[in-house]
């Protein structure tokens, strides 16, 4: 039959039936045909979520699971520099009103003290109700450890953020290269010989004492990089650069904190003991030295297990993770956020909450864990026998889910405040000066750290 | 005898638009003399409207803001020349000046010579495939600035960089270069002369073609060898030349950026700024510190002071390659 042979009466009967087939097709479960791969932008099938993200916070198998769960959304993922994502791209967007932002953005922890002061900034995730069981961001706040959670939420309480993974702060050794030395070099032994900062230091200089002469001109180190514990130490004290109890929140003490002075002499000591090799990290230096055995010693966030197994495979079964001295760290780890738009623009709210805390619930903390080693931030999974029980073979089947759980749940929310990482860089470039030799007196560089600091505000 | 008839036609003695003998074979002149008069303007209107937004408009503001405490996301608070105060009292300005004048130097001088020299070579007329060459000598120059930073970065990484293996085989012990003063600007030197030296040396060649043969004839007579005839008539006749190139380097080299900030991976030029120019020191006051009123004065400095060594370059030059007394 064909359409000439049709009455007009029932072309149009033809074209119901049509339509009403479709009507039919778009409330019935069996319809999965919806394909949103190629949307660039919202259609009547489709919506575009944007994501800005950098490193490895959004991992692919999740997004793959997400399209078959919702092949409705189609997840536009933007990966860039974190300074250009956290540090020039959201303020600028947000100094515009949010223009140009994204529906979702990942903020890491080094920015969000920064952040936190201006709520004002991203949607108040308190406002928010998932699809599936309407739940706000104060539903789900007990399910995440209560510092991460902290680092979300606004000074002026406003929930900002939900917490991806946490970094955790270890130690990664080379058993093997410990062992030729004659030093302890079983996890165990290792974590009670280095029980304190001074002990590490101890433990380096007796590292060094064995490294031969030809090896010390190679820059043949114990550690990495010694100014990586000026970080650590800080985030053992209760406060960093503010005081945060009671009605002083905000209040600025840097210059009389002694933890401040601690961490920065101690690091000083650590380099003047000549026990790291100076070499930046993330520099190709520190990527190829890495598997050359150029440090045995590097402080350690879980993520960075994947990083040192992606650089360094032929290492395999040769490095171990012992407790980090003084107990408990941090390093690293975001919060996924939602910017304020500007009016006019494609806004997705619903979507963007309904996928935060989908990506986010232990469940698929615990999924991105096995397969990519990234941390949960949610305490639940750490009495998970997946997670507790997991021997990580290249890490001389050390039970890293456990080391790092332990770690994790020593920390205590401090806080940060807006001027956090001004500081922190101007401390470091203080270490700095010391460390490569340009500053003898480290009164002076200290002196210099806190001057350079004052000009943050 | 076009001249009379374009008088006739128009009722008008010739403007200075008009050419004084229009081509023959344009029918019609009067639409190219219109086209010239009136059109030009719209035609020329893109450029001044891209330039009006994003060019005079951004300066305007940035000066406007300099005279404030400026937080982009919070509150604006006028205090005078307050910033420039502070600036001229900040120890991390001074720094990145003097390592941006040193990695200038350190930069400028290589490239001018070794880009006379080349184009001295692909001057000469017995050179073989000289198109190749020439071609050639643009490569880096067209090569993306961070991937150049990134090579190089490697190339002087301190323990298994290219340059410090070479070193380490002549026996000499390992230069950190990333981590010292000297080094680091030597590092940066070099990306910078790698990839302008090859353009330049197309500038100076295009200016030596332009030379009369006649003056390179006359001094060969006088009895002047090849290197006489470079002395004195070659450099001589490139003073202008030179000029605009190290009044252009000169803009250039006080703005560089994206090598520093590669090299260093951060905005503070250096673990301890020993290579924080001062571009990034601006780059570093707005989206570090987020002042955004200090990051304006330091902008304006460096217009301040692109202006100043642009002239002291200008007189310099003049009397350096003065008329070749």
């Amino acid at each position: 039959m064909s359409f000439k042979m049709l009455s007009l009466k029932s072309t149009a009967l033809f074209s119901a039936a049509l339509l009403s087939i479709g009507a039919l097709g778009a409330i019935s479960p069996a319809q999965a045909v919806v394909d949103c791969t190629n949307a660039t932008a919202d259609t009547d099938t489709c919506t575009v979520l944007t994501i800005n993200t950098f490193g490895d916070v959004i991992e692919p198998a999740l997004v793959s699971d997400y399209k078959r769960l919702h092949p409705e959304i189609k997840l536009s993922i933007k990966k860039s520099d974190l300074d250009a994502l956290n540090g020039t791209g959201l303020y600028t967007q947000c100094a515009a009103g949010g223009a140009g932002s994204p529906d979702i953005a990942a903020v890491e922890i080094s920015y969000s003290g920064f952040w936190r002061s201006y709520p004002q900034c991203f949607i108040d995730m308190r406002t928010l109700h998932t699809t599936v069981g309407n739940k706000t961001a104060n539903d789900i706040k007990k399910d995440y450890l209560a510092w991460r959670w902290d680092q979300g939420v606004g000074y002026n309480d406003n929930v900002i953020g939900v917490p991806t993974d946490v970094g955790g702060l270890e130690v990664a050794y080379r058993w093997d290269l410990f062992k030729a030395k004659g030093l302890p070099y079983k996890r165990d032994d290792v974590s009670k010989a280095w029980s304190t900062w001074p002990k590490f230091i101890e433990f380096g200089k007796k590292y060094m004492a064995k490294v031969s002469p030809a090896d010390k001109k190679k820059n043949v180190g114990f550690m990495d990089n010694a100014a990586t514990i000026y970080a650590a130490i800080m985030n053992q004290g209760t406060m960093k650069y503010y005081k945060n109890n009671g009605t002083d929140a905000g209040q600025l003490v840097y210059k009389t904190n002694p933890q401040v002075k601690l961490a920065f002499n101690t690091t000083i000591d650590a380099a003047k003991a000549g026990i790291g090799t100076r070499i930046g990290q993330f520099s190709s230096d520190w990527n190829v030295g890495m598997s050359k055995g150029t440090f045995a010693v590097m402080l350690s966030p879980a993520w960075m297990m994947d990083y040192i197994k992606g650089q360094a495979p032929t290492t395999n079964g040769k490095w171990d993770i012992a407790d980090i001295p003084g107990g408990g760290g941090n390093q690293g780890g975001s919060q996924l956020t939602m910017p304020i738009k500007k009016a006019g623009m494609p806004n997705h709210k619903q979507q963007a909450w309904d996928f935060i805390t989908w990506y986010l619930a232990p469940d698929q903390q615990l999924k991105v864990f096995q397969i990519y080693g990234l941390f949960p931030s949610t305490p639940s999974l750490y009495k998970d026998s997946d997670l507790v029980g997991f021997k990580d073979p290249f890490f001389n089947k050390a039970p890293t889910g456990a080391i790092y759980a332990d770690g994790v749940k020593k920390l205590k929310p401090i806080f940060e405040g807006k001027l956090q990482r001004c500081i922190d860089m101007a401390m470091g470039s203080a270490l700095s000066l010391v460390i490569n030799g340009k500053e003898k007196v480290s009164t002076k560089a200290f002196a210099k750290g806190l001057s350079d600091a004052d000009k943050c505000k | 005898m076009s001249q009379t008839a374009v008088s006739r036609k128009t009722n008008k003695p010739a403007s200075p638009w008009k050419p004084a003998k229009p081509p023959k074979k344009l029918n019609n002149p009067g639409a190219v003399l219109s086209l010239n008069g009136k059109w030009g303007y719209l035609f020329t209107a893109p450029f001044f409207v891209m330039f009006l937004i994003f060019g005079l408009a951004p300066i305007i503001y940035s000066v406007y803001i300099a005279f404030f405490n400026w937080d982009a996301l919070g509150t604006q608070e006028f205090i005078g020349i307050q910033n420039f105060v502070e600036l001229v009292a900040d120890d991390r300005f001074w720094n990145a000046l003097m390592n941006t004048i040193d990695i200038w130097l350190l930069s400028t001088i290589p490239m001018l010579i070794l880009s006379i020299g080349l184009a001295a070579i692909l001057h000469n007329p017995n050179l073989r495939g000289s198109t190749f060459w020439r071609t050639i000598l643009l490569v880096p120059n067209i090569t993306s600035v961070l991937a150049i930073a990134i090579v190089f970065g490697q190339l002087f990484g301190r323990d298994f960089g290219m340059v410090n293996l070479v070193i380490g085989a002549l026996g000499f012990e390992h230069i950190d270069f990333i981590q010292g003063t000297t080094s680091s600007h030597v590092a940066i030197a070099t990306m910078i002369v790698w990839r302008w030296t090859g353009y330049n040396a197309l500038i100076f060649l295009a200016a030596m073609l332009a030379i009369p043969g006649e003056l390179y004839e006359s001094a060969s007579l006088d009895g002047a060898n090849k290197w006489k005839q470079f002395r004195y008539v070659t450099l001589p006749s490139l003073r202008n030349t030179i000029t605009f190139v190290l009044i252009v380097g000169t803009i250039g080299g006080l703005q560089v950026f994206a090598e520093p900030l590669i090299l260093g991976g951060s905005y503070n030029g250096g673990d301890s700024g020993q290579f924080s120019t001062l571009t990034l020191f601006l780059f570093d006051q707005a989206f570090v510190a987020y002042k955004w009123g200090y990051a304006a004065a330091v902008g304006i400095m460096i217009t301040v002071i692109v202006a100043i060594v642009s002239f002291i370059n200008f007189v310099i030059t003049r009397r350096l390659a003065g008329d070749g007394k």
